[in-house]
């Protein structure tokens, strides 16, 4: 069940990426703060292989990448999302909205259905 | 416009770029652990082991972004292609005119190339289409494929069945020899179409044909080895692809058929396969048949027993590592070995035999025997310097074509460049403008070639002959085909591209209130290159023309020539005289009966015949002693001869100069008379009347009774030689051979070929008549290649002119539309139309008369080369010259008229306006 991408679960930490660049264009720092703070910090284990991950959504066009400068000025690569990339998001999100459902109706299932 | 804001990694930075990111993270995370208050030094490890495996990750980035960067590239490069496509057809659509005259021009060049290549390839070059044709041995002279010789001087060039089989039996380099010969014309009755006979082509072949050459059967098997056993003849035959499709509807139940030839069943047992056309190039036989069969199918007319009778052509295999030379030299030894042995006895009696002077022709057999390559080699070279000479126009003028528009385009060019776009990019654009040209251009040139190659290979071979030549394109053709179309792309593609990019952008922008000065001064600097192309296009094409105009000219003088004959009366019947076995005064009776009814249809004139024929048969010399006359040379006592009828000289519109004509009294038993031809009268008797003079055959004397104006008996371009003629009832040979009845008509001769076939029928049901035809006929049919080559070189003149004036037209136009500022000026001024005509017509004439001035002596130089082929006209025939020349400046005025006209409509005010 987990990978070895920062220990979630496959897929995860993209739909995590395409909804951390969801409110504008961010760094991949700010990208891994967004994910510890919106996750009570427990899902991202490792912190490389979102620059794994982001460079792979970069690849397949979901993301559009720039550099540009830091809150402290420094020189940064702000990713954010593409067309085809906010698309994407939505998919996942039904995706995993279905999935999660799933999972969550059968372990609350009270008795053995006849 | 979002591309602008992508990221977009040149390949050397992307390393850089993933470390500069990934310690961003790193300081990031660090500065933030030092602030929750860890010591720097705790929290950079700290950073670092909450980051993982850096070395990893970045080298997974740095992987992914190269993908990416590939990615990007190809797509921006088939985005861009994608553009100058439409660019490309977009420049097409707004310029239809433009595009049209250079795909068509492209297409001529192409197709007009490929074609006369293909036949080239087909004629010359291509080698027979079965395994390992190299190693094949061609012994023979290889033009006489369909010769036969009667002497019992064994010749090295042709060959007896004898001297076949001693050469087959005794040769150790040849793994294999085979013999074939011409099948002659045979009656074939194969059912399908009522009781008719037909004459497929027919050869006849030794049984090891098809084993040594290594063809297998399409259906059913070929002949074997065993097929031609001396005295064991099986009557079977094999047919070829073509016949078996276009007779038998390609039927695979055709095998076991028996069909009828001469008066034989013969059993079908094979077909060939589709791309055997048979060892003789531009002869594909119907049907091949075991030699074994000849004596069987016409007996009256046995060719393998008899030693003298030479028909055979014989093709070798090379045994595996057996060198060509040595193979050769073995194979010339045999052949020498033959003739020395068999032609002591003519040696001793005096006379030199031929194989000790003749060479031996021995040769690489891999392209087959054939005459059509000896009679066609010269004109088809010529036709080969012409095409090329077609194609450097063809270059000269889409260069010119494209010059011009890129010149004209500059504006929109430095336009495009002043917004940015990339030197580069602009020449590609414009090369894939050209490529998309010549792409349609070749393409169209293909379906041209394919087409004119099939024509052209029909007239050579001759229409009765289909499918003997292959039609196919070959490889090597298609690579030539399309090296030319690119090279031409790069001449004319590429330097208007580069040409045009180098526009400088300020004079360019500048130009526009400038322009009417600018067109007098640079402007015509600028056209230079596009008047040096027009020039030399004038040289080229007068070349051409003037090639065109010494072939037709020498053709008109071939078919106008004096033959001495009545060309356009006489009617030539070939009847096979030789299947009725006659004998003696039968065979007399025959000939007698013969005239006599011919004689009596109505519109005949006169009727006599010969053993020869004019235009058709055979030829025969013969040696004699003229007492009196003391020969410096052996062939100084031998002359050409025929036996003919009486009233010769008067059936063949003859002019007798001086004696009589040959008449009914001449009879067997009577003294031996001849007729003399003009030429032998006076290299005899210079001084003197031949009349009465004596000539001594194998003893017998014989009296010149007369004297007739030289004939052009076989071939229309051949100087005059010595013949004489003697009476046919006093010959020596006893039994018919084949005759040729000449019948002489107050109108039309073709008109009356119907009725002789039907009076000869009535006479003799049996009696086989093979041919009927107008002398005039028979006389176009024997200078065939004269009239291909004319008629090529004519259409590839006329070809060249155009291209000159399609030419001569573009410069001109565009010249004139870049002064029309310049030409409303003047018509401002006060200058009339016609003065702006006449302008712009001096200015093409100049341009044509500077050509003229370089094409002139290098027409005459080059024409000298077609001098063998030029019949009564000198290579530098002055009428030719002035013909081409003529016709060359009318063509140009008419090109150059056309914008001439045009500038003289411009209407001043307009014109000034625009500026």
């Amino acid at each position: 069940m987990l990978d070895p991408e920062g220990g979630l679960l496959r897929g995860t930490l993209d739909l995590l990426i395409l909804k951390a660049l969801s409110w504008g264009p961010r760094h991949g720092y700010a990208v891994a703060e967004w994910i510890h703070a919106a996750t009570d910090t427990t899902l991202l284990v490792e912190e490389g292989p979102l620059y794994t991950a982001l460079h792979r959504l970069e690849r397949k066009g979901w993301l559009d990448a720039e550099w540009g400068l830091s809150e402290k000025n420094r020189k940064a690569k702000y990713y954010q999302l593409s067309r085809s990339g906010r698309q994407q998001l939505r998919a996942e999100i039904s995706n995993w909205e279905r999935y999660a459902g799933a999972v969550t109706k059968a372990i609350a299932a009270s008795a053995v259905p006849a | 416009m979002r591309r602008i804001f992508k990221h977009e990694p040149a390949p050397r930075r992307i390393a850089g770029d993933v470390d500069e990111e990934l310690e961003f993270h790193i300081q990031e995370r660090t500065e933030k652990l030092i602030a929750s208050g860890m010591s720097a030094a705790a929290a950079r490890t700290e950073a670092l082991r909450q980051f993982g495996d850096l070395r990893d990750v970045r080298n997974s980035c740095v992987t992914l972004d190269h993908d990416r960067a590939r990615d990007m590239r190809r797509g921006r490069w088939f985005e861009e292609l994608r553009q100058d496509l439409a660019y490309a057809f977009r420049s097409v659509r707004r310029n239809p005119g433009f595009a049209l005259v250079v795909v068509l021009t492209l297409a001529l060049g192409i197709g007009a190339n490929t074609s006369i290549f293909t036949l080239i390839d087909a004629v010359l070059l291509r080698r027979l289409p079965v395994p390992a044709p190299e190693r094949l041995v061609a012994i023979g002279d290889p033009t006489r494929v369909n010769a036969m010789y009667n002497s019992t001087n064994q010749r090295p060039d042709i060959f007896a069945y004898e001297a076949y089989k001693n050469l087959r039996d005794n040769t150790k380099s040849l793994s294999g020899l085979l013999a074939s010969g011409r099948g002659g014309r045979l009656d074939v009755f194969t059912g399908a179409v009522g009781d008719e006979a037909e004459h497929p082509r027919a050869r006849y072949v030794s049984g090891n044909y098809f084993g040594v050459l290594g063809v297998p059967a399409f259906l059913g098997r070929t002949l074997e080895d065993t097929d031609d056993r001396d005295g064991a003849a099986p009557p079977i035959v094999v047919i070829s692809h073509g016949y078996w499709s276009r007779k038998f509807a390609a039927d695979p139940g055709v095998l076991g058929r028996v069909i009828r030839i001469q008066k034989q069943q013969v059993t079908i047992v094979g077909v060939t396969p589709p791309w055997f056309r048979g060892e003789v190039v531009g002869n594909y036989p119907d049907l091949w048949l075991p030699l074994t069969l000849q004596p069987v199918l016409s007996p009256n007319r046995p060719l393998l027993g008899d030693m003298s009778i030479q028909w055979l052509l014989l093709l070798g295999r090379r045994r595996d590592g057996v060198s060509e030379p040595r193979a050769h030299a073995e194979v010339t030894n045999l052949v020498r070995n033959w003739t020395a042995a068999h032609n002591k006895e003519q040696e001793s009696n005096g006379g030199i035999s031929q194989a000790s002077r003749d060479s031996i022709p021995v040769g690489s057999g891999a392209r087959g025997f054939s005459w059509i390559r000896a009679t066609y080699r010269a004109p088809l070279i010529i036709l080969m310097s012409g095409v090329a000479l077609v194609l450097l126009m063809i270059c000269a003028n889409i260069a010119n074509l494209l010059f011009a528009r890129a010149l004209g385009r500059g504006r929109e060019m430095g336009v495009r460049l002043s917004l940015g776009a990339g030197r580069g990019r602009l020449v590609r654009q414009l090369l894939t403008e050209s490529l998309l040209l010549a792409v349609l251009g070749t393409a169209a040139g293909l379906l041209l070639a394919v087409w004119s190659a099939r024509l052209l290979l029909v007239m050579t071979a001759g229409s009765n002959a289909p499918g003997a030549l292959d039609p196919r394109l070959s490889l090597p053709v298609l690579g030539f085909t399309t090296a030319v179309s690119l090279v031409t792309l790069l001449l004319f593609g590429l330097a208007p591209a580069l040409r045009t990019s180098r526009v400088d952008l300020g004079s360019v922008m500048r130009a526009q209130s400038r322009s009417l000065t600018a067109s007098l001064g640079r402007g015509a600097g600028r056209l230079v290159s596009g008047q040096v192309l027009i020039a030399t296009q004038v040289a080229l094409s007068l070349v051409l023309l003037l090639g065109a105009a010494l072939l037709v000219r020498s053709l008109q003088r071939l078919e106008n020539t004096d033959t001495g004959l009545d060309r356009d009366h006489l009617l030539i019947v070939d009847v096979a005289a030789q299947d009725r076995g006659l004998r003696g005064e039968q065979s007399d009776a025959f000939v007698r009966q013969v005239t006599g009814r011919l004689e009596r249809l109505p519109g005949v004139e006169a009727v006599s015949f010969s053993e020869n024929g004019i235009f058709s048969g055979t030829e025969s010399s013969n040696t004699f002693e003229i007492p009196g006359y003391t020969a410096r040379a052996e062939r100084d006592t031998a002359a050409y001869y025929d036996e003919v009828g009486p009233g010769y000289v008067r059936a063949i519109g003859g002019r007798l100069l001086e004696g009589r004509d040959i008449t009914e009294r001449d009879v067997a038993g009577a003294p031996a008379v001849a007729l003399v031809n003009q030429t032998m009268a006076r290299f005899y008797w210079p001084r003197e009347s031949a009349i009465g003079k004596t000539i001594r055959i194998d003893k017998v004397s014989i009296e010149v009774i007369g004297v007739l104006a030289d004939t052009k008996d076989h071939q229309l371009d051949a100087e005059a030689v010595r013949r004489f003629y003697l009476a046919y009832v006093q010959r020596a040979i006893e039994e018919a051979g084949s005759l040729r009845f000449v019948v002489r008509t107050g109108g039309d001769p073709a008109l009356l070929s119907v009725p002789v076939r039907a009076e000869l029928k009535g006479f003799d049901a049996e009696l086989r008549v093979d041919d009927v035809s107008p002398l005039s006929l028979l006389m176009r049919e024997s200078i065939a290649e004269n009239r291909l080559l004319a008629r090529l070189a004519a259409g590839f003149g006329a070809l060249a002119l155009l291209l000159a004036a399609v030419g001569l037209y573009g410069l001109m136009t565009f010249a004139t539309t870049r002064r029309t500022g310049e030409i409303g000026l003047r018509m401002a001024l006060g200058a009339r139309r016609g003065d702006v005509v006449r302008m712009v017509l001096l200015e093409a004439l100049r341009l044509v008369a500077t050509g003229l001035v370089v094409g002139i002596p290098l027409a005459y130089a080059t024409t000298r080369l077609l001098r063998n082929q030029l019949f009564d006209v000198p290579a530098g025939d002055p009428v030719s010259i002035m013909v081409a020349v003529v016709v060359l400046c009318g063509s140009a005025a008419v090109a150059a008229l056309v914008p001439a006209l045009r500038a003289a409509r411009v209407d001043p005010l307009v014109a000034l306006r625009t500026e």
